[in-house]
């Protein structure tokens, strides 16, 4: 391993001596659609880059592919009745890729001296209120918090928690550690060019079960008719969000398989309360005038479910009874109360990506037509997908953006918790009524009466238009027949699950 | 000499080009058979009519939104055009007057001028427009400031030592002597000489103004996403460039054939007006 | 002749110095229109009002235009570029990353201009006189109006969608491992021995590099032709011609020699033009250059990284124009005389 030693070293990497290394048994290469944000795995949320951290850093908690929480670097956890403490253990035989032991210093670095210390981390939102983190032992301690958090063990499985190594961190910068990170992950980092390509080798003292796949490589495609040239040409080995117009030619390749598989995304409008959407007619006729299921045909090949609520069909907070209507006459009558028509149209601003899920960019025009029928003007740009947070942070986003919200977890919590709470980055919706009803839901013990609570929620903000959800979002996949990989209901497509046959 | 100028078949090509595309701007309500934004989602990606699966009624296919290509691509002749025109006028008029001045009066004003100029062409041309959108956003009017606040230089550079070649001429020196007002030796005398050469650029600029119109919306940063623009539609067929060749090709067409047209009539003008012009700059 | 020279240059530099002031103030005021603001972009999710504020004072932004201004020229003549907002890397990392990878297109390209643009110019001045004039005077046209990004396109249809016989996107296939030491790949592989990297990377320019360098020989060819036409009318080639030196030598031992130097004042020009092109080619190829990152800032709004690029290509075109002045003293027989 000389990439190991040389990464440890901290000295330059030395190349491997064949360059043109074979595809095949060895290695896999993956075009995939994005960056990370960064090399510190607690910096930003970013959904698209989890599956990419969970080969460099290992989470606290892990999901099974049907998304229920599983045991990781934490083998036990227990969280008091009161929500306000839980106490962990760690495993004993973890080391970080450079040979460092991974104790329950590192835990408490991650999860409170990073956040103190002020580290620009987003996991202050989610780990904001631990009050501290008691170290009883070198696997044991106790996360304290300043209100109950009942959720916290979800979280500890969930983007950004991933624990970093304290004395590298502390010894080299965040600065030094963001150009050669060090974590406890199943593959180390051998190479890294910046929005062009990440090479990952098998780090062969991990802890767990070893990957099959000796070597990966990310190709970053950005431009998803990039990818779809790269896996028809043989370069790549896997991609995921190609068109998915382009399925069921690809499907139709001999030596390649293409999948359309629904994943616990969902694809929804994100709104403002206040501007042009401050009338809560207007937001209403914006929801009816949206044919959804057209969308799906139009763009999803009518694989993706049509959706009333923002929470994906399946898990535990989906509601089966409630369906909001597509209706534009509806709609024109709502702005009709408000003095809007066609003639004299409401106006509206509309953001949403291009290229970051499957027709994103097509399915923003379609719904900026539908809403020219009806008496809504929306003027439409297009934005990275973290510019969201940016602009929200600095208050200008615009009255609706497309988003796409990742629930790895399933819980129904991290929808509408999420999605609605003025107090989090991703939430355009800056209300305190719901803001306070989430509070409440958030510190609730009973679980049956917690889902109900977010049932009732998520319906009640349908309804008075705090959001517009659309679909259920599917997961594109094309990978050559040969290469398996383990399917997780949130999409996740992690490299150490894949093996050639 | 204006009949030597019809009578040359490149000026005329050119124009029946460029007046087609003209005539497309124009009329296109009238010529157009569908809306350019109506979206038909249940028809995506429709072949041209005469193919297999083609629909009569959208002559050149669909694209990703089922909006009729041949709509989009007449109403995108309406910016091509628009920009074209008024960029191109607008930049001669900037770097025109700057070049009269800077060539008439030379001295310290000329070399400020001159500094300016220096400036400007230190930029790549795409990379000061794209600049520019950043700074002023989206819109048409903000796309045809960008043209010419970058292009200007093109005029000012040619012209002015142009101006300085006339300036030496004996009638100026006479117009001169004679007591004529600055401004009116310029007007009367000058402007006249370097006409040809003003025309020639001009023409040739329009194309240039196509391309860079062109490469700012293909980027997204030109007219509003519900204007269509030849540009844009190059982008979305990016996208589909495995179903949809002909989606590409046609946009790429378009664009091909303004510039062409521009620059047949540049070309024919240079010839007939015996304008003697070196260097054509890109984009 | 390097007395004459020297001064000559040193000159030119001072104005490029002069010149890239204005460019840094113009960048300065253009996109402090901007409505973004950096301070809040570049916090934390959580961060509260107060924190904003007080990362905006940190960042001088309270302070007057001016004054900001000169903060950011002292820090760039430090040698440091600022942060990027979205990336939290220093911008100077960034360009150091990306622009060889331009430059080394730009290079190649300009090689496939020249040899397009010298060839077709001797071919355009051959055929003058002949039926076929007219013809090649209409290809020309032809191509003078399809801009690079219009061959790129079409490249990527003909060559990697129809035929499927060369890469378009990136520099390297994905089972090649980028070696260590520079960005100039093409190089670094070369000295490095790895000629099965240089190879694939030489791929992945061909089209690329032939969109930049088609789109770019037609001025050329146009004005070699018209500076061979000036120096046809000299006396010397009427006396070479009575020694009877044959039509070949003549075209390709003198008057070639002279011809060139008004296509080299051109060149650098073009040059300068297709460097910017390559931002364009770049985004389109899915090519880590410096345009790819410009446009990526473009879209994020990320002001450090697009001040810093746009100076950085002024930069590149100051350079080129300097050499190239250079090269037509050093080459011009007249300034060499004296």
């Amino acid at each position: 391993m000389t990439g190991l030693a040389a990464l440890c070293a901290g000295g330059p990497l030395i190349s491997l001596n064949s360059p043109a290394l074979a595809q095949g048994q060895d290695s896999a290469v993956i075009g995939w659609p994005s960056d990370v944000p960064s090399w510190d795995p607690n910096q930003r949320f970013s959904p698209d880059s989890q599956p990419l951290f969970k080969l460099v850093f290992d989470q606290p908690l892990d999901q099974d592919p049907a998304l229920h929480l599983i045991p990781k670097l934490i083998t036990k956890w227990d969280m008091a009745p009161d929500g306000l403490s839980l106490s962990v253990e760690l495993r004993d035989d973890v080391s970080f890729h450079n040979g460092d032991r991974m104790t329950a210093d590192d835990f408490r670095y991650t999860f409170f001296e990073r956040i103190k210390a002020g580290h620009a981390v987003d996991t202050k939102s989610s780990f904001g209120k631990v009050s501290d983190i008691e170290v009883q032992s070198p696997t044991k301690a106790v996360m304290k918090f300043s209100s109950p958090a009942p959720t916290a063990p979800t979280w500890l499985g969930f983007l950004g928690s991933y624990i970093v190594p304290k004395k590298y961190m502390e010894s080299v910068g965040v600065e030094k550690f963001r150009e050669k990170p060090v974590g406890t992950g199943p593959y180390q980092l051998v190479e890294y060019q910046l929005n062009s390509r990440i090479v990952l080798e098998r780090n062969e003292k991990y802890w767990g079960p070893k990957p099959a796949v000796r070597r990966v490589i990310f190709e970053i495609l950005k431009d998803p008719s990039a990818r779809v040239a790269a896996i028809q040409s043989g370069q790549i080995d896997l991609t995921i969000n190609v068109p998915v117009r382009d399925i069921a030619r690809l499907q139709r390749e001999q030596s390649l398989a293409a999948e359309i598989n629904p994943i616990t995304r969902v694809v929804l409008l994100q709104v403002r309360n206040d501007e042009g959407f401050s009338d809560r007619n207007v937001r209403l006729a914006a929801h009816h005038a949206i044919d959804k299921a057209a969308l799906s045909k139009a763009f999803y090949a009518g694989s993706a479910v049509p959706l009333s609520i923002p929470v994906s069909p399946g898990s535990a907070g989906y509601l089966d009874s409630y369906k909001f209507a597509y209706d534009p006459e509806l709609s024109k009558k709502l702005l009709a109360q408000s003095g809007f028509s066609t003639a004299k149209p409401a106006r509206i601003k509309f953001a949403s990506t291009n290229g970051h899920f499957p027709s994103d960019y097509d399915m923003a025009r379609a719904i900026q037509q539908m809403w020219k029928k009806v008496g809504i003007e929306a003027e439409l740009e297009t934005i990275e997908y973290a510019k969201y947070f940016e602009l929200n942070r600095a208050g200008k986003l615009p009255e609706a953006t497309l988003y796409s919200w990742d629930n790895a977890s399933g819980d129904p919590e991290i929808y509408c918790g999420y999605l609605l709470n003025p107090k989090l980055p991703m939430s355009a919706w800056k209300d305190p009524a719901i803001g306070g009803e989430i509070t409440r839901l958030m510190a609730a013990t009973d679980n049956k009466a917690r889902i109900e609570g977010w049932k009732a929620l998520a319906k009640d903000a349908v309804e008075q238009g705090a959001t517009i959800p659309l679909l259920q979002s599917v997961q594109t996949l094309v990978r050559k027949k040969k290469l398996a990989y383990l399917k997780y209901g949130n999409g996740w497509v992690l490299a150490n699950s894949m093996r050639w046959s | 000499m204006l009949r030597s100028v019809f009578r040359s078949s490149r000026v005329l090509i050119g124009l029946t080009i460029v007046g087609i595309l003209v005539v497309c701007a124009i009329f296109a309500p009238l010529i157009a058979p569908h809306d350019p934004n109506e979206q038909n989602l249940v028809s995506i990606l429709l072949p041209p009519a005469w193919s297999e699966g083609g629909d009569p009624s959208f002559l050149l296919g669909t694209d990703s939104l089922g909006r009729d290509v041949l709509s989009r691509l007449i109403f995108g002749a309406r910016v091509a055009m628009t920009v074209a025109v008024l960029a191109s006028l607008g930049a001669m008029i900037v770097g025109a007057v700057l070049a009269y001045i800077a060539g008439y009066f030379g001295g310290r004003i000329d070399a400020l001028i001159g500094r300016a100029v220096d400036v400007w062409m230190s930029f790549p041309p795409v990379i000061l427009s794209l600049i520019l959108m950043v700074g002023l956003g989206v819109g048409l009017r903000n796309v045809i400031f960008a043209i010419v606040a970058v292009d200007w230089t093109r005029f000012c550079r040619v012209i002015r030592s142009e101006v300085l070649v006339v300036r030496r001429k004996d009638y100026i020196a006479a117009a001169q002597l004679m007591g004529f007002s600055h401004p009116r030796v310029i007007v009367k005398e000058i402007v006249p000489a370097t006409l040809p050469l003003l025309i020639t650029l001009l023409s040739m600029e329009m194309g240039i103004a196509v391309i860079v119109e062109a490469i700012l919306s293909f980027v997204g940063m030109s007219v509003s996403a519900n204007t269509p623009a030849w540009g844009q539609m190059v982008a979305d067929a990016r996208q589909t460039i495995y179903e949809a060749p002909w989606n590409l090709f046609l946009p790429i067409f378009a664009i091909f054939l303004a510039v062409l047209g521009f620059n047949i009539l540049g070309d024919g003008l240079r010839r007939t007006l015996d304008v003697r012009l070196i260097a054509r700059g890109r984009t | 002749m390097l007395t004459t020279i020297v001064p000559l240059i040193g000159r030119r530099l001072i104005a490029s110095i002069f010149i890239l002031l204005v460019v840094s103030v113009l960048l300065f005021l253009v996109l402090h229109v901007l409505p973004v603001d950096p301070a809040a972009m570049s916090m934390p999710p959580t961060a509260t009002i107060a924190e904003i504020e007080a990362h905006r004072r940190e960042m001088g932004m309270d302070q007057p235009l001016w004054d900001q201004y000169a903060i950011w020229l002292v820090k760039l003549l430090q040698g440091d570029l600022g942060t990027s907002i979205h990336f939290k890397r220093s911008v100077w990392g960034l360009i150091a990353d990306a622009l060889p990878a331009t430059i080394e297109l730009a290079f190649l390209s300009m090689l496939i201009a020249t040899v397009f643009g010298i060839g077709g110019g001797l071919l355009l001045f051959a055929s003058r006189g002949s039926y076929a004039e007219p013809a090649i005077d209409l290809v020309t046209i032809v191509l003078l109006s399809i801009p690079e990004f219009l061959w790129a396109l079409f490249f990527i249809l003909i060559f990697g969608v129809a035929l499927n016989v060369l890469p378009f996107t990136g520099r390297l296939d994905a089972d090649l491992r980028l070696p260590e030491g520079s960005n100039f790949l093409l190089l670094n592989a070369l000295f490095s021995g790895q000629f099965a990297i240089f190879w694939n990377a030489l791929k992945h320019m061909v089209l690329p590099c032939f969109a930049l360098g088609i789109a770019f020989s037609p001025a050329i060819m146009r004005v070699l032709r018209s500076s061979l036409i000036d120096v046809y009318q000299d006396d010397y080639i009427h006396l070479a011609r009575l020694r009877g030196v044959t039509e070949t030598r003549i075209l390709l031992g003198h008057a070639l020699k002279n011809a060139i130097l008004p296509t080299l004042s051109l060149m650098g020009v073009q040059f300068g033009f297709l460097f910017g092109g390559t931002l364009l080619v770049e985004v389109i190829f899915s090519y880590p250059g410096l345009g790819s990152v410009m446009v990526d800032a473009v879209r994020n709004a990320d002001l450090p990284i697009i001040q810093a690029v746009g100076l950085a290509y002024c930069v590149v075109v100051l350079v080129i124009n300097t050499v190239v002045d250079t090269l037509y003293l050093v080459l011009n027989p007249k300034l060499r005389a004296q």
